[in-house]
């Protein structure tokens, strides 16, 4: 008896020492990153150490004065609530008679709307590329906001399978109460989920946060510059000398990228993790 | 008389109805025609060109296509793309499952290790990168750091211009993007909707702690296992070029054995500004998704459990 009770003692550890290491491994660039931005650049390509042997804020400062950083940052805020905000109207509107309406050509549009899902984006931003010059709106933030208002296939899915889980029978009551069809989507179904547009909104905003692939074809000028292609390029090399990577103010750059979603996963884990693995189990 | 008025107004009622539904779907729909569908038929036009960045073309007929399918930096990114595609759903998808079930294992601190695991799938991929470009890093690397002082020889590998060393490399770093961290969680709900009866039944049979993943475990959850390989192919395919050109390049270094189509397209229009060639290559990724679509679809008919 007292064997088995060591045996699973032993078990348990085993397994927190793996959480453990995972952990570490999992953990380990953040911390190198944090580190790095508060070395000085000869430490940081001279010494691999975590702590820093003299701690410096010179990198921070580099940053604020070497760059618009206020302007990337509002950039960067700009395309993440236009974006939000456009997906979040249209998503939903159009979400709502494929949750709740029965209609000629329904599995048609779902069935489009599922399949648009698995193209990837890449595969069409070269025309949509040469179809913005066209119109103009290349070197600006609007290729990605006013797509955005066209509602995106995987939060229109994601609408529609939230609007589902509403029971049906309060629309009904709505429409005896002579409640036309906009009126119980704004009263009825709006109301009660108000949780999910917190959770879609979060997910865009982590999104558009982190995007780089598309402000990298469409933007061009420093003066619309995201944070992300901010990170990929102004930082880069340090002043005056062109070939030396000026590793640590790059990672005090991306120091103040990962916080936000760091306070976002602290104070609002409940919206970023319950949102993304809902996202992920509406199979 | 009264049987037709009847009937007329249910049609009334129907064609009101479809009409608000539509009315509803409108943003879909518009958006769908302008940003899908014409530029997948503009795409196609396009490729028929010698089309140059500033806008100058020409109708080559297949040239694009021709001249495609006799480039070695095509054949040679076609092949890094599905390689990459298919690698990065294996290793992604097993270390969730790993990651999850260490999680669900009921324990102290839980709370700080989901928070240690699922953090790095939330920042930038850049900033990821720029991370791993200096872990491993020949001069003042962590890796190499790490390695010297365990076995006391001196390393000095540069593991992202080895190519021996690079699909190590970014095969671990793919562990710590958005993708793997969704997977995460949602096994982790997968695992806890196992009905434990079932693991009681194989205790009583005396089953392995394999044989209750391989016969229990498995089946139970692979509904969840194919959605997230079918987002896990879909991010490997678009979010590849966010992780790999700030890693490795537009040339997908060393010797374009990370250079996946995305980057090759990148390259092509904005470096090479054979903007009707990018667009033959983009056709090739377009098909390469849908082939994958096909295909994971056919496998999941196949072998996934439903439980209705």
């Amino acid at each position: 008896m007292n064997q088995t009770i060591v045996k699973k003692k032993i078990g348990r550890s085993f397994i927190l020492l793996l959480k453990i290491v995972v952990a570490v491994i999992m953990f380990s660039p953040i911390i190198w990153v944090f580190s790095g931005s508060f070395k000085g650049i000869n430490e940081f390509t001279t010494s691999s150490n975590i702590i820093p042997a003299k701690a410096t804020l010179e990198n921070f400062a580099y940053i604020f004065k070497n760059s618009n950083y206020l302007v990337y940052v509002r950039n960067t805020v700009l395309l993440m609530a236009g974006t939000t905000a456009g997906t979040l109207l249209s998503s939903a509107l159009v979400a709502y008679p494929l949750a709740r309406m029965n209609f000629t050509g329904k599995n048609v549009i779902f069935a489009i709307i599922v399949g648009t899902m698995m193209i990837p984006n890449i595969a069409l931003i070269i025309p949509q590329y040469i179809m913005f010059g066209k119109i103009g709106w290349l070197d600006s933030l609007l290729p990605m906001i006013v797509p955005a208002f066209f509602a995106y296939p995987y939060n229109v899915f994601l609408f529609r399978q939230f609007f589902r889980s509403i029971p049906k029978e309060l629309d009904e009551a709505a429409t005896i109460d002579g409640c036309s069809k906009i009126g119980v989507f704004f009263k009825v179904l709006v109301p009660l989920s108000k949780p999910t547009f917190v959770t879609i909104g979060v997910l865009s905003c982590v999104f558009w946060w982190n995007e780089l692939t598309q402000p990298v074809f469409y933007i061009n000028s420093d003066q619309w510059r995201t944070l992300t292609i901010a990170l990929m390029t102004t930082f880069m090399y340090t002043a005056g000398n062109a070939f030396v990577i000026n590793w640590p103010s790059i990672m005090a750059a991306s120091t103040l990228m990962i916080i936000p979603p760091m306070l976002l996963y602290l104070f609002g884990s409940k919206f970023l993790v319950e949102g993304i693995k809902t996202s992920g189990l509406k199979g | 008389m009264n049987e037709v008025n009847e009937q007329t107004s249910v049609r009334k009622k129907q064609l009101r109805n479809n009409l608000t539904a539509y009315a509803f779907c409108a943003p879909w729909m518009i958006g769908f025609v302008f940003f899908t569908l014409f530029p997948i038929g503009f795409m196609f036009a396009v490729s028929l060109t010698n089309r140059k960045l500033n806008g100058i073309s020409d109708f080559i007929g297949f040239a694009n296509y021709r001249n495609l399918l006799q480039s070695e930096t095509f054949w040679n990114s076609f092949q890094v793309t599905i390689f990459f595609t298919i690698i990065m759903m294996i290793v992604t998808t097993i270390w969730a499952v790993i990651m999850a079930m260490l999680l669900n294992y009921k324990q102290k601190l839980n709370g700080i290790f989901q928070f240690c695991y699922f953090l790095p799938s939330v920042i930038p991929t850049v900033a990821l990168a720029y991370a791993f470009r200096t872990i491993f890093g020949k001069e003042a690397g962590l890796l190499n750091a790490i390695i010297t002082s365990i076995s006391g020889k001196n390393a000095n590998v540069n593991w992202l211009y080895d190519s021996h060393t690079v699909y190590f490399a970014v095969f671990f770093i793919t562990l710590f993007t958005y993708n793997t961290g969704q997977m995460m969680l949602t096994f982790r709900s997968g695992l806890n909707d196992v009905p434990r009866e079932l693991y009681e039944a194989c205790d009583i049979d005396g089953a392995s702690a394999f044989r209750k993943f391989r016969n229990v475990t498995l089946p139970m959850i692979s509904p969840i296992v194919l959605f997230n390989s079918v987002m896990g192919c879909i991010s490997a395919l678009n979010g590849s070029f966010a992780l790999l050109y700030p890693l490795t390049g537009e040339s997908g270094d060393p010797n374009g054995m990370t250079q996946v189509l995305s980057l090759l397209i990148y390259k092509e229009a904005f470096s090479n500004m054979k903007v009707g060639y990018a667009c033959a290559l983009s056709v090739v990724l377009f098909l390469i998704a849908c082939m994958f679509g096909i295909g994971i679809f056919a496998v999941s008919k196949r072998m996934v459990y439903y439980e209705n």
